[in-house]
């Protein structure tokens, strides 16, 4: 009994913890470190996004796919997604290859998709 | 969305929490100035100096900022960041070979100079705290100051639990005699089994 009294005693002396009189300097550098978290997690993200949009409009550039794509919009052709995708395979995926425009487009977008959750759950990992 | 201060002073626990998911820093800045003191209070009683302790705790209050959306409210948040900086204390310690649980239980390991309690010490838990031995001190504020079980903290220690049990008993009866010297003295602990 003495036992258990004392050690409910202990409980509430290890709970009633001293305010220290640095407790809001203490705060502050806290929130500190979190900002400075924050802020270069944002310029990471930022200039992930900045170097793989460079990359990909000098792919988008160099391959000369907006031309290919305006000289088939020009063609009025009545569907154009078929020129797009004809375009895309013509483009990108060897000859003879065995897959159709939608599904080159379907893994194109999923490939993205994935990236993105790469990255998400890379930034949330540091 | 920037809640305004004195919302937040006023918010239960569990809405800053839930605000602190969210990415709201300001919120958990504000279980912070809650709970920091007592964080700070626990790593300092396991026997860390205070400069370790107020970085221990930083780094405890970072962690729980990283895992909030763990924290599912079962328990209460001081506590749960209290196990976080409990466990980053002994892996700290355990990395600058300060974690000895068998170093002698009969010796306190004083401070320079220290000269055993005064008066006003006498229901002072930190100064109870500095007179029993590392292992003592270290097992104690475990159990009764985190919250782990006996085996919660022999598996944090890595140590066998009878050693542990017996560093608590130890260290009950020390604090006991300090702290409660009117209670009769008991042989073993039944709490925190």
């Amino acid at each position: 009994m003495a036992e258990h009294t004392f050690e409910m005693r202990l409980d509430r002396l290890f709970a009633e913890s001293p305010a220290f009189a640095d407790a809001d300097l203490f705060a502050a550098a806290l929130e500190a470190r979190l900002n400075r978290g924050w802020t270069t997690r944002r310029l990471l993200i930022g200039g992930l996004g900045l170097v793989g949009g460079i990359i990909g409009a000098a792919q988008v550039l160099s391959s000369g796919l907006t031309e290919r794509l305006a000289a088939a919009l020009r063609a009025a052709h009545p569907i154009v997604s078929n020129q797009v995708a004809s375009i895309a395979l013509a483009h990108f995926l060897p000859e003879g290859f065995p897959v159709n425009g939608e599904i080159f487009w379907m893994s194109a977008a999923m490939a993205v998709a994935a990236v993105g959750l790469a990255i998400v759950r890379f930034v949330r990992e540091i | 969305m920037v809640e305004p201060a004195r919302t937040r002073a006023a918010a239960h626990d569990l809405e800053l929490v839930a605000l602190a998911a969210t990415g709201a820093r300001e919120a958990f800045g504000e279980l912070v100035r809650r709970h920091g003191s007592a964080v700070r209070a626990l790593v300092r009683r396991m026997g860390a100096d205070p400069s370790l302790a107020d970085d221990i705790a930083q780094d405890a209050f970072l962690a729980a900022f990283q895992q909030i959306t763990d924290f599912r409210g079962e328990g209460a948040f001081q506590a749960w960041v209290k196990r976080i900086a409990a466990r980053l204390y002994l892996k700290r310690a355990r990395r600058l070979a300060r974690l000895e649980l068998n170093a002698s239980a009969s010796g306190a390991d004083h401070e320079e100079g220290y000269d055993g309690p005064s008066l006003g010490d006498r229901m002072d838990l930190d100064a109870a705290l500095r007179e029993l031995s590392s292992p003592e001190r270290l097992c104690v504020s475990l159990t009764y100051g985190a919250g782990f079980s006996h085996a919660e903290a022999a598996a944090a220690l890595n140590a066998p639990i009878g050693t542990v049990k017996s560093h608590v008993k130890r260290g009950l009866d020390r604090l006991r005699r300090r702290l409660a010297p009117d209670l009769p003295n008991s042989s073993e602990s039944a709490a925190h089994g």
